[in-house]
């Protein structure tokens, strides 16, 4: 044959390889005494090194122009599609589009960055609670000795939710975060609504909304249906960056700050703390132009971050993992 | 044929009691007609609000450590520079040092009034809880390096809570060393928390 003249170690690379036959020692490459190609894991260019882009050295024709030389006339908007003002229910034959879709009225354009806090929680906070309460239970344990659930008798006038055992689909998450503002002076001097407003606004970034009184305190000279107060409801990304907010910046800034008091909590997973008016120029929106704004007008806020934790004392997991310190008892 | 036909029937009769209405009591009085007329289902139109958005601006955070990070906020300034944040404060860095108050004595003022009227007025001073002179006669032992015999434990006490400010101090390497020799848990305790 003439594979028998060729030398031995080329006879090795024109046969088949096989896993049986072992290769010569000369030609094999192991992993380990040679590496590959070096593979950068950080990029080597940076950002700042892409070319400034001039205003000269991008050509647009004169959009007159390009209208004048067009041969036919554009369509008239009439013929553009427009998504109907009102929803008339599931089955009316006009649907309104989804909110997801540009054209739609409700569209919100969607999401710009990944909010710091968010991106801790699902990376480390999330997997670390999980860790941390992690009960073993050895396979073949019965539910409950009584075979009933451990809820007391449903005597009380509010029933709690029952305290479940977390596990990866019930971590205790944030839903949204409730910022409200109460006014009393508003009756007087209607001023006070629109500082709390604006105020709301910037440090929120969603329109707020006024509440009125709800019952007419005569001591108090406040009626029933007075203007006298904002409030804000954040969710999604929103609700993680004013919570990363107030953590990492309004919190510290606060002189003598203890932390939240420990007996926060209405029982079903959601606490609450609260801001004074002086410490309300801690956020940086309003610190950019505190001077604008009526120093004697500015209200405190209080602020409920509502969790889908059921119990306060998962809530409060969270809180922690999250960078909210406790003080005082503890109650849950 | 049109003057027969109810004037107030509604446009979709869904529920049951409407058609037992209109085939057996068609000319009942306007009582009977209100409570059917009441059940029946309505749908109204509702407007679907275009959302009020306030415009939100892409901002670069920079931490009092130097770390960056972008937000959405409706502050217009690019840039947020933090002096005082989590990263400086000693709630969240309750290990670092350099965040603690430490007296600064340039002048050796405070020296001085040590050295002349005692450490009694000290802030950090131990807890005066058995006894006033008592614990003041042991804090000042503990600093002028004299010890008493009888409250040789407390003494001890004293120092290893002085040894504290020192800068050379470290728990961890006092910890290994006690149970290196193997002193007793009861003494480790004691020593581990001179405050109580």
């Amino acid at each position: 044959m003439a594979l028998r003249e060729v030398p031995r170690s080329a006879r090795q690379l024109l046969q088949q390889p096989s896993a049986w036959k072992p290769s010569v020692a000369s030609l094999s490459r192991c992993a380990s005494t040679e590496a590959g190609p070096a593979v950068p894991d950080v990029e080597t260019e940076s950002g700042l090194m892409t070319p400034v882009v001039e205003r000269k050295g991008i050509s647009i024709m004169d959009p007159r122009k390009r209208a004048s030389r067009r041969e036919h006339e554009l369509p008239h908007s009439r013929y553009r599609y427009h998504p109907p003002k009102y929803d008339r229910g599931p089955l009316h034959p006009i649907q309104p589009p989804p909110s997801s879709d540009p054209v739609a009225r409700n569209f919100t354009p969607g999401p710009f960055n990944l909010p710091r806090l968010k991106q801790t929680y699902h990376s480390t906070i999330a997997s670390d609670i999980l860790t941390l309460t992690y009960q073993h239970k050895p396979p073949g344990t019965p539910r409950s000795p009584s075979g009933y659930d451990s809820r007391g008798p449903r005597g009380a006038e509010v029933l709690l939710p029952l305290e479940p055992d977390l596990n990866y689909h019930n971590i205790p998450a944030l839903k949204a975060v409730h910022v409200a503002m109460y006014t009393p002076q508003a009756k007087k001097n209607p001023d006070h609504i629109t500082v709390a407003k604006t105020i709301m606004q910037t440090i929120s970034g969603v329109r707020p909304t006024v509440t009125h009184t709800r019952q007419s305190v005569s001591q108090w000279s406040i009626v029933k249906g007075d203007r006298t107060g904002v409030k804000v409801t954040m969710q999604g990304n929103q609700a993680y960056e004013f919570l990363d907010k107030v953590i990492h910046l309004v919190f510290p800034k606060i002189k003598e700050w203890k932390g939240i008091k420990g007996t926060t909590g209405d029982g079903a997973g959601n606490l609450a703390f609260g801001l004074e008016p002086q410490e309300m120029m801690h956020f940086p929106e309003v610190e950019a132009n505190y001077s604008s704004y009526p120093q004697k007008m500015i209200p405190g806020c209080r602020i409920f971050v509502e969790t889908t934790a059921k119990s306060d004392r998962h809530a409060r997991l969270l809180f922690g993992a999250m960078g909210i310190p406790f003080y005082g008892k503890l109650v849950d | 044929m049109a003057s027969r036909l109810p004037t107030a029937l509604p446009r979709r009769p869904t529920t049951s009691t409407l058609s037992t209405f209109n085939t057996l009591a068609p000319q009942t009085t306007s009582s009977s007609i209100i409570p059917t007329l009441q059940q029946t289902q309505t749908r109204n139109a509702t407007l679907i609000k275009r959302p009020k958005r306030p415009y939100a601006f892409t901002q670069v955070i920079q931490l009092s450590d130097g770390s960056t990070f972008t937000m959405r906020t409706c502050s217009p300034h690019s840039l947020y520079k933090s002096t005082k944040d989590t990263r400086n404060h000693v709630m969240w860095n309750p290990s670092e040092k350099s965040l603690k108050n430490i007296e600064v004595d340039e002048a050796g003022k405070l020296a001085a009034f040590r050295e002349r009227y005692g450490r009694g007025w000290d802030a950090q001073a131990p807890e005066v809880q058995d006894g006033g002179e008592e614990a003041q006669a042991a804090a000042a032992g503990g600093a002028a390096g004299k010890k008493d015999g009888k409250k040789d434990d407390k003494a001890a006490a004293n120092a290893s809570f002085e040894n504290k400010f020192d800068s050379s101090y470290d728990p961890l390497g006092d910890l290994i060393s006690q149970y290196a020799v193997g002193v007793p848990e009861d003494k480790g305790a004691k020593v581990a928390k001179p405050k109580k």
